[in-house]
């Protein structure tokens, strides 16, 4: 006779298997794969560069995008030549022939009919910007126009910015003017310092407050109500371009000659919010995405670099191999962060991506995309996917330079520890980096 | 002179030390630490020297007037003023210095420029009042004449007083105003400042231009805070991207080439819009002239069209018509099967359309025009058919098939034509005999047919599964049965037989030849050995009981045939298919002896299907005679056929078990169903036995010894032989002889005596009923975690949590999805993104806020800020 039992053994049944921490949770294993192909694709469609317009026949020094328009890009040169360009078909549709100098700063008001440029031949020039449509694009390129009107004023201009929502905009020269469109003569005038004002930024979230940073290695921020600058920054080295945050208006980054960018609280300026660093020589110019999560930079050392707007680290880079010298790579860093930053408009993303923006279109598409992104960002810690999401291939002086910058402060960390070890406790005090580079805040 | 000016100097500063520390102590915080009087001061307990105190010193009464005066600025600004004294210090000097000028200036110009006066006015009274600070330490150094008045000149009644100066001033213009001031700065004396250096004040107007603006962007926190937590920020307002329907688009179309232009200019013709925006009759009637010829070229075109129409139609038509071969056939078939239909419909139909088809068949039997006796299929088959192309060989072959469809459709028809006549023969054989004789003969017809499917079937398959030893096994067990089972019905056919006889005729002739030997051939032998061979399985008394007549002519034959077959079938319970068969071979030839070699042998070798017959052929035998014994006996038929199965499942298991008892309980098993045969008492075993025998198979150490050698080599696997690639170093003889290289063998050794250790080292190695698992941790699943805690991540708990709950739409309902996956910034393609609007926020409703930007899409309600009115602030809304 013979007994036949159902019975499981627990020793049969609660092995463990080769497979069983998968099979635990094979959701996650299944979202992991799919976070790793992700992060792979995203690298492998990665097309950072969207196009190159030429037709300059000197280096550019500065650009402005039209707030009114998606693809209209304005750029000055040094030989005093000014073009709109249509980005979408990547083609001058304007000239704006008039400077005898340098221009080296544009800047378009809000409803983006007027544009303002200055130079070096002491002439603020406005120019009424045609509407350019498909039609005229052929004709276009021959069609000058004249200016609406020029300001001569006593001194050459280094930048210009308009003011949001009025008629207002400012020049940075030898001191810091604020014009109306309509007067011949500068309505005010600053002057806090006897050096020149490199950078002027309006405040878009709060237009009646301008930033400006000088050569006197200054910060200083002003307000047109009361008509008096308000505080002033003092850094230990210059800050070439300074630029507010759309959608934080309390905040703005500087790009600083020290490889660095610092976000401050213009509330409170004797401490940065953050450092960005990644960049390995000095920061040259820098603009926000207009949805203020992120910034671009661009630098002496070719690159151009995404930043959060609370990041440390950069998030992206492009490098330029062809520029060398240091306008010729700022416009450079212009003109891609300025693509970027349309880009944004246009792609409904600020990355780095495939072009093939279209998709975002197709509800089906966008919804696997922001599944994709998702699952990428929760798996970004996992050792795999962060590899290979951080990974960047870094050209080797780049690379090169970054080591070493990063050997020089470990060294003077080191040296710090010291120092602070082999001295009577709380006789040094370091400072961190947020407050290290700033000497002084004057009232 | 100069010395008590120094002096004075040094005791107002010391004064205005003490005010600015004073102030200062005012100015700064309560809790800032004050140092007390240094204790040889305070001269406690006298425990220091007493020293002279050498400076001079005011004395205690003194009180400065001044402090007042002085201290609204200085409180205000305590730090900057203390910083600034030196200054201020100097400053103080000129204006003293300046007095004298000062007042001969206002006498010297008093008449001639009131308005000069007026702006003089606040320099008089500082005169004043440091006068009068002064006079006290003022001494006489120089001999009083008209440039220096004396103490009693400016003090006493001769002294010169502002009125003095004014009253020439007397009735000319602006007099009394001047006046009226000076009397008021008389009366409060209140004191004015002098202005702040430049420095200094641009400094005061940076600060509290800062103070303003750093106010004012402090509206921005709540907004900022809110965005910065929200999950997701909207950019994508509600906004018409382009035209939406062709509507839109028509509107704003504008002709532009001269095409466009003429059509536009008839379109938007004044008539003709007038008379679409009324009721359009007009439309159609008065501005639609259109010309004789017009109407008849329309009119021709439209013929033209119709008749082309119209061919086109008809030929649409014939190729409508023209269907393949299959097609018809297909639709032949469709309608033979609706006639079919119809038949079992309407009888009277289908026996028509019987007659038709009776008649065609009749007709093509007549012309066989399908035999291939046409003058086209002759010549074919001479030609041979092998020669011919694929159509006309299928041709052939088709009119091959036809025919023989149709041939066979006449033997078919013969079959029935036979069975028919032999029913009526039957017939008129009934007609003569009585209910009874066709009761016989129908018994005797089932008899017939089962003895036939006994007979018949003996083929057993011998290839693919069917030739398996237990298969064969369970055949033959089955045959066995369905075999009895027929024997029984025989038996009852026969007992009915007997019972229709004795009520009826005895001598009829087929029922009474089973009696005696002489009969006894084909048809009885096989009932009989059935008989016997199931009573000797039954091991009952039925065999030698039995008052039957035909039981008892055959016992003596059949004893050892029964036992003999008994033994066999014990044997057959567990013997090689080779066995059995040899069993039955010698079972057929002891049949064959007993049986005089006419006797077929029909028993163990039918098949089961001979028992479905059989029950098949009983029910319908019985439905035609008596329903109660039918239903019996069909209930009682799929027994045996069960009850084989049964054996087959309980045969396999028992292996081990005695035979005897295993025959035994077939046996039962079998009869349990056929015949209610007493058991035999059971006796139940012991529980050592029970347990033993439960678990007779299970060897649990062997299994666990084996389970622990696997993991042992799956965690340090065995180390390959060592082998060389076939082929390789077989070049030459020399090579041949050499064999597996030494180091290989080394390898394998060391690798071996590794191994060894490895196991000797285990933590398991000593424990005989133990596994502790040392194999690497799987990096498989390692991939999913992260080494150390990732950066905003405080702790581990939070962190896993975090990632628990997966994303994707297959693990998620619909409905979360999309909340699941929203990325951080949503964007719309080829919308602007202007920078921030101020609006409102309530702090307090910020829960209630991040429900509605989950939910609606927050739409921007933005205020925006009036440009012009910027103090006040009043908020607009713009959307």
């Amino acid at each position: 006779m013979k007994v036949k039992v159902i019975s499981r053994s627990t020793d049969e049944h609660t092995k463990e298997r080769s497979q069983d921490l998968q099979h635990s949770n094979p959701e996650k294993a299944v979202e992991y794969v799919r976070a790793l192909n992700a992060a792979k694709l995203d690298k492998i469609f990665a097309r950072p560069f969207v196009g190159a317009m030429d037709g300059h026949i000197d280096a550019i020094s500065c650009m402005a995008k039209n707030p009114n328009h998606l693809t209209g890009i304005f750029s000055g040169s040094m030989d005093g030549d000014i073009r709109l360009w249509d980005l979408a078909s990547r083609r001058t549709v304007h000239q704006f022939p008039g400077h005898q100098g340098a221009v080296r700063g544009l800047a378009v008001s809000t409803d983006g009919h007027v544009l303002v440029s200055c130079g070096t031949d002491c002439s603020v020039r406005l120019w009424s910007v045609p509407i350019s449509t498909a039609m005229e694009l052929d004709v276009s390129s021959d069609k000058s126009v004249e200016p609406l009107e020029t300001y001569v004023w006593k001194h050459a201009f280094r930048s210009v910015d308009h003011q949001w929502n009025f008629d207002r905009f400012a020049t940075g020269g030898a001191g810091v003017e604020i014009w109306n469109h309509n007067r011949s003569a500068p309505e005010q005038s600053f002057e806090w310092g006897t050096d020149t004002v490199i950078s002027v930024r309006f405040n878009p979230g709060q237009p009646d407050i301008l930033a400006t940073s000088a050569s006197d290695r200054s910060i200083a921020l002003y307000d047109l109500r009361m008509g008096k600058p308000a505080a002033k920054l003092i850094m230990a080295t210059k800050t070439n371009s300074i630029c507010w945050n759309p959608m934080e208006p309390i905040n703005f980054t500087a790009a600083n000659e020290d490889c660095n960018c610092y976000s401050f609280d213009s509330r409170k300026l004797n401490e940065a919010k953050c450092v960005h660093k990644d960049h390995v020589s000095a920061v040259m110019d820098i603009d926000y995405s207009p949805t203020g999560r992120e910034f671009v930079t661009g630098s002496y050392d070719r690159t151009v670099r995404i930043f959060q707007y609370n990041g440390g680290h950069s998030r992206e880079f492009i490098i330029q191999r062809e520029c060398k010298g240091c306008f010729v790579s700022s416009s450079a860093v212009m003109l891609v962060m300025l693509f970027l930053g349309v880009m944004t408009l246009i792609l409904g993303c600020g990355r780095l991506k495939h072009p093939n923006n279209w998709e975002f279109f197709f509800q089906e598409k966008r919804k696997r995309h922001e599944y994709h992104e998702a699952v990428k960002n929760r798996y970004k810690h996992l050792p795999e996917v962060k590899r290979i999401v951080r990974h960047r291939h870094l050209p080797k002086p780049i690379y090169k330079a970054a080591e070493l910058r990063r050997t020089m402060t470990e060294a003077e960390r080191r040296k710090e520890e010291k120092r602070k070890a082999h001295s009577a406790p709380g006789s040094i005090t370091s400072k961190p980096l947020r407050k290290r580079r700033i000497v002084k805040v004057e009232e | 002179m100069a010395e008590t000016k120094r002096k004075t100097r040094d005791e107002g500063r010391r004064e205005r030390s003490k005010i600015g520390s004073d102030g200062e102590v005012l100015g700064q915080d309560l809790y800032e630490y004050e140092e007390g009087v240094p204790e040889e001061e305070s001269k406690k307990n006298r425990r220091f020297d007493p020293v002279d105190n050498l400076d001079y010193e005011l004395p205690e009464d003194f009180e400065d007037e001044n402090v007042s005066s002085d201290d609204d600025n200085e409180v205000k600004n305590a730090g900057v003023i203390e910083a600034e004294d030196e200054v201020k210090e100097e400053d103080e000097g000129r204006t003293i210095r300046e007095i004298p000028s000062e007042l001969l200036k206002i006498v010297s110009f008093a008449n001639s420029e009131c308005s000069y006066i007026k702006q003089c006015n606040f320099r008089v009274h500082t005169v004043i009042s440091r006068g009068r600070r002064n006079n006290v330490v003022v001494s006489e150094a120089y001999p009083e004449s008209e440039y220096n008045p004396t103490r009693d000149i400016l003090e006493g009644e001769g002294a010169l007083s502002i009125r003095d100066l004014l009253d020439p001033l007397q009735g000319k213009h602006g007099y009394s105003k001047l006046r009226k001031s000076v009397r008021t700065l008389e009366k409060k004396s209140a004191p004015i400042q002098a202005p702040l250096p430049k420095p200094v004040q641009e400094r005061l107007e940076r600060n509290a231009a800062y103070d303003k603006s750093k106010e004012e962007l402090r509206k921005w926190e709540p907004i900022i805070k809110r965005n910065r937590e929200a999950p997701t920020i909207y950019f994508d307002d509600d906004r018409d991207l382009g035209p939406s329907s062709v509507g839109t688009i028509a509107s704003e179309f504008e002709p532009r080439t001269e095409f466009e232009k003429k059509i536009a200019s008839l379109v938007y013709d004044d008539e003709v819009m007038d008379a679409h925006r009324k009721d359009g009759s007009r439309l159609r009637l008065e501005l639609n002239k259109v010309s004789a010829e017009d109407e008849k070229d329309r009119q021709n075109r439209i013929a033209k069209m119709r008749s082309l129409l119209f061919r086109h139609e008809l030929k649409s038509k014939h190729i409508k018509n023209i269907k393949s071969k299959t097609y018809h056939r297909l639709l032949k078939k469709d309608k033979l099967k609706a006639n079919s239909i119809l038949g079992q419909m309407d009888p009277e139909a289908a026996k028509e359309l019987a007659m038709k088809q009776e008649y065609e068949r009749a007709k093509e039997r007549m012309t066989l025009r399908h035999k291939g006796s046409s003058k086209w299929a002759k010549r074919i088959k001479e030609r041979g058919v092998d020669v011919q192309d694929d159509g006309t060989r299928a041709a052939i072959a088709e009119q091959q098939h036809l025919h023989a469809q149709l041939t066979r459709k006449m033997n078919s028809m013969k079959d029935s034509d036979t069975s028919s006549d032999d029913i009526s023969e039957d017939d008129d054989m009934d007609v003569n005999s009585d209910d009874e004789g066709r009761a016989s003969k129908l018994l005797e017809k089932a008899k017939e047919k089962t003895l036939k499917l006994l007979d018949e079937d003996n083929e057993v398959p011998n290839s693919g599964v069917l030739n398996l030893p237990f298969m064969e096994r369970a055949f033959k067990r089955k045959n066995e049965a369905a075999a009895e089972e027929a024997k029984l019905a025989l038996q009852e056919y026969e007992s009915w037989s007997k019972q229709l006889g004795d009520s009826g005729g005895v001598n009829n002739p087929k029922v009474g030849s089973p009696s005696g030997r002489m009969v006894f051939d084909g048809k009885e032998a096989p009932v009989s050995s059935k008989k016997t061979k199931s009573d000797n399985k039954n091991r009952s008394d039925n065999y030698y009981g039995d008052s039957d007549s035909e039981d008892d002519m055959e016992p003596r034959e059949n004893t050892d045939v029964g036992k003999y077959r008994n033994n066999d079938l014990m044997k057959d319970a567990n013997t090689s298919p080779v066995l059995c068969q040899e069993d039955s071979e010698n079972h057929k030839d002891s049949l064959v002896k007993n049986f005089d070699g006419s006797v077929q042998d029909p028993g163990p070798q039918t098949t089961h299907e001979v028992s479905i017959f059989a029950s098949g052929t009983w029910r319908r035998l019985f439905q035609m005679k008596n329903g109660s014994d039918a239903n019996a006996n069909a209930k009682k038929s799929p027994g045996p056929l069960q009850s084989v199965v049964l054996d087959q499942h309980t045969q396999e298991p028992v292996k081990d078990l005695d035979e005897d008892s295993d025959a035994d309980s077939e046996g039962q098993m079998v009869d349990g169903v056929l015949s209610a045969v007493p058991e035999p008492s059971y006796q139940l075993p012991s529980q050592e036995e029970l347990i033993r025998q439960a678990f007779a198979a299970d060897n649990v150490e062997d299994e666990f010894k084996k389970t622990k050698e696997d993991i042992l080599n799956e965690e340090n696997p065995e180390p390959e032989k060592p082998v060389l690639l076939p082929g390789w170093g077989q070049w030459t003889n020399v090579q041949k002889k050499k064999g597996i290289p030494s180091y290989m063998q080394k390898e394998h050794e060391s690798a071996k005596k590794k191994r060894e250790e490895a196991i000797k080292q285990r933590k398991d190695a000593n424990l005989k009923h133990v596994i502790i698992s040392e194999k690497p941790p799987n990096k498989k699943a390692q991939k999913l975690f992260t080494q150390s805690l990732p950066y905003p991540f405080t702790s581990k708990e939070i962190f896993e949590q975090s990632i628990r709950m997966p994303l994707g739409p297959e693990f998620n309902p619909a409905s979360t999805v999309g909340a699941l996956n929203r990325p951080e910034v949503i964007k719309k393609p080829g919308v602007i993104i202007k920078p921030i609007e101020f609006e409102e926020v309530n702090a307090y409703e910020k829960l209630e806020g991040h429900r509605k930007t989950e939910q609606n899409h927050q739409k921007n309600n933005k205020s925006k800020s009036n440009s012009h009115s910027r103090k006040n602030m009043t908020y607009m809304k713009t959307k």
